[in-house]
């Protein structure tokens, strides 16, 4: 690591060569971006007959709108649950795994695979384990008729999609959180073992502070990932409903935006998403990511 | 950058396959025995000529085929002729991205098309804006055989009496007597208009931009707090009630045994119920003491979109001209229960051999529905932002017949939220005339 711009003597090659990546990133990200911001300033005509400038006009009338906070609300309820779930189950799983126990060693592989699988499709095969006729808890529903019904009963929605989410962060994490675990010395668990600390002790006070920089990373990942992320779980599981239970601000400019040809309404929202997740990334790192210590 | 130049490569390539004939593309939205029918119908029209070509390209669903042609419209690569639903109407008229067919072709006889049909995709002074294609209206469905079983052997025509009959069923142990998906165009729209009630001020939306919405306090909200009640008491069930999940399916597996649909489902009910069951299509029920009016056409229409040169222009013209053909409409019909609505064509059935096949069942009754006498809040819907108040109206009725709110406040709210989108579509289109 003497020079590392010594292997690229060229001024021009390595610009050259991020180039291509750089062009994407613009076009996909950044000119999108900057578009979302100007239309959010405009009242705009979807087929680009004309707009006009509004001002803060759409901020207004969105932060006024009772609809946009119930799916702000939504979407930090759903944060706070599906995203605290999706790293602790992994945690725990990660911990389990990482002891010499029967079936560590295949679990370790086995936990990755639903990486592989596309959100759509979780949705699909969500959607049809919690069918309130064929699925998990029809056994219950019989029992109880009426208990169990996605369909029907928004707060049931709401945890399928919880739970369908919590299980699609499971590879990622565990991957994570496991190679954290595994990357503590093993002296470290035999000299607390030989101070007489018990199998919870070694994990509160030798694992889970040994992991923090891990713990901090998917956390972050979660929080931010939670809000963008969940569109194909919703779009295939619920679709918004019943009543709007589980339209997500990520899911109403969607609607609003794409098939109700809303295009500044769904740019203010997008506008002001945006500037929440950075806020909330800038928050993790600023009160949490200076406490953690990545030294070992 | 990369799919201009694939479609360039594609244009190119294309281009040297037919080296005279114009090519033209255009979008649909549908799925299933729909999509084969106008595949179908676009190899005929390239097979029988040889002076024009259409690529016919699906785009999955109507929403998704809207959202490319507004992006292809802004980046000028879009189709000239473009397939659109019923709920878009007056974000196209207003777009300035289409040609009305009626000035295209001025010399087509347009009356000629049912005036059910005509009101909906017209301008207020009678100028035909797109040509119906797939044209449905809503229909009253019936399982005979269940009915029967209950000892019900008239079939229902009012909502008084499809509620006793739906008594009878659940008192004879039916689970699901009859079956709706609360979806906007059934419950709402339709209901309205063969009530004879409006939708929204200005004769929905007709004489201006600034109409606001009534349904909060029309007959058609007791309708709907007697739907809660009447699923309540069991004798209604959502789709989500049911095994099936959707409610045509949970109709046509017999789990269901009335249903409010468009006739464009005739043909997949009439094929579940091959041998199992008897069907019986008819006018969507009434309220007693409410004159019969037209119920709207639903479906779709294609438009003729501008910014394209003569050529296109004239084979869209020549394929436009192609679909209107009275054995392409039959053709159309029978193969997908979607009604005609040319009086040549209907004459031109009612002449056949076949005048009384089933695969005609919905077009003598479908186009009955829509020939009932109109009034000016029946001629179609003209309200801005349209497509996001359908989903505002099923977010909100949802959660009555959840019980979180009762109808009523949910209506009110309807109409609130529906309002503020409509002044939001005036203020987008300040300036703009209603054509």
């Amino acid at each position: 690591m003497s020079s590392e711009s010594s292997l690229f003597s060229h001024r021009w090659l390595p610009a050259l060569l991020l180039a291509p990546l750089m062009l994407l990133i613009v076009l996909f990200f950044y000119v999108p971006v900057f578009q979302a911001f100007y239309w959010s300033f405009f009242l705009e005509q979807p087929f680009g007959g004309g707009s006009e400038f509004v001002g803060l006009q759409n901020f207004q009338r969105v932060l006024s709108d009772p609809e946009f906070w119930g799916a702000t609300g939504r979407t930090v309820i759903f944060m706070l649950t599906a995203s605290s779930l999706a790293v602790v189950v992994p945690l725990m799983l990660a911990v389990a795994a990482d002891r010499k126990i029967g079936m560590s060693y295949p679990a370790r592989n086995i936990l990755v695979w639903p990486k592989g699988i596309a959100g759509a499709s979780i949705g699909v095969v969500f959607a049809f384990i919690f069918n309130p006729f064929v699925g998990l808890m029809a056994p219950l529903n019989v029992l109880f008729p009426g208990l169990w019904n996605p369909g029907i009963d928004g707060t049931d929605a709401f945890v399928t999609l919880v739970a369908a989410h919590v299980w699609s962060g499971i590879p990622f994490n565990f991957v994570i959180l496991l190679a954290g675990l595994r990357s503590i010395p093993p002296t470290m668990y035999q000299a607390a073992a030989m101070d007489g600390a018990g199998p919870w002790r070694r994990i509160f006070d030798v694992q889970l502070p040994l992991i923090m920089p891990q713990l901090f990373l998917t956390f972050v990942l979660e929080f931010t990932e939670s809000i963008t992320s969940v569109f194909a779980l919703i779009d295939t599981i619920t679709g918004g409903g019943p009543g709007g239970s589980t339209t997500l601000l990520v899911y109403k400019i969607y609607v609003d935006g794409f098939r109700g040809f809303d295009l500044s309404g769904a740019s203010t929202q997008t506008a002001i998403l945006m500037v929440f997740v950075l806020l909330l990334a800038a928050c993790q790192f600023f009160f949490l990511g200076r406490r953690i210590n990545y030294e070992r | 950058m990369n799919r201009f130049t694939l479609a360039a490569v594609a244009a190119l390539m294309a281009g040297a396959g037919s080296a005279q004939a114009t090519n033209i593309e255009f979008w649909y939205g549908n799925t299933g025995p729909v999509e084969t029918a106008i595949k179908a119908q676009c190899d005929a029209f390239n097979a029988s000529q040889s002076e024009h070509k259409v690529s016919c390209v699906g785009q999955g669903s109507y929403e998704v085929s809207m959202q490319k042609a507004i992006a292809a419209y802004r980046a000028k690569n879009h189709p000239v002729l473009i397939q659109f639903f019923d709920a878009g109407t007056l974000d196209l008229m207003l777009s300035d991205a289409v040609e009305p067919v009626q000035d295209l072709m001025p010399d087509v006889k347009w009356d000629s098309y049912i005036a059910g049909a005509r009101a909906y995709y017209e301008t207020s002074k009678g100028k035909l804006f797109a040509q119906p294609y797939n044209s449905s209206t809503l229909l009253f469905y019936t399982n005979k055989t269940e009915l029967e079983k209950a000892g019900i052997t008239e079939t229902p025509t009012g909502w008084e009496e499809i509620i006793e009959a739906a008594r009878k069923l659940k008192a004879a142990g039916h689970a699901c007597p009859f079956v709706t998906d609360g979806d906007t165009w059934r419950i709402l729209e339709q209901f309205s208009a063969r009530h004879g009630l409006p939708i929204a001020t200005k004769h929905n939306g007709y004489d201006g931009l600034d109409a606001e919405y009534v349904i909060n306090s029309t007959f058609a909200a007791k309708h709907l707090a007697n739907l809660v009640e009447w699923r309540k008491e069991g004798l209604v069930r959502l789709a989500a009630d049911t095994k099936a999940g959707n409610y045509t399916a949970a109709f046509n597996a017999g789990e269901c045994a009335m249903m409010e649909q468009s006739s464009g489902s005739y043909a997949a009910a009439a094929k579940a119920f091959d041998g199992k069951y008897e069907l019986t299509v008819n006018m969507a029920p009434m309220y007693k003491g409410y004159e019969r009016h037209n119920t709207f056409v639903g479906g779709a229409s294609i438009y003729v979109m501008k910014g394209h040169d003569k050529p296109e222009i004239e084979a869209a013209k020549a394929f436009l001209d192609f679909l209107r053909k009275p054995e392409q409409q039959m053709f159309f019909t029978a193969n997908t229960g979607y009604v005609p609505v040319t009086t040549n064509v209907l004459d031109a059935i009612a002449k056949s051999d076949e005048a009384n096949s089933p695969k005609y069942a919905t077009a003598k009754v479908g186009v009955e529905s829509m020939n009932q006498p109109a009034t000016a809040d029946t001629r179609g819907i003209r309200l801005g932002f349209y497509v996001q108040f359908r989903e505002v109206f099923m977010e909100e009725t949802q959660k009555a017949f959840a019980g979180t709110q009762t109808m009523q406040v949910a209506l009110d709210n309807t109409k609130k939220r529906g309002d503020q989108l409509l002044r939001r579509f005036e203020q987008t289109y300040k300036g703009k005339q209603l054509p």
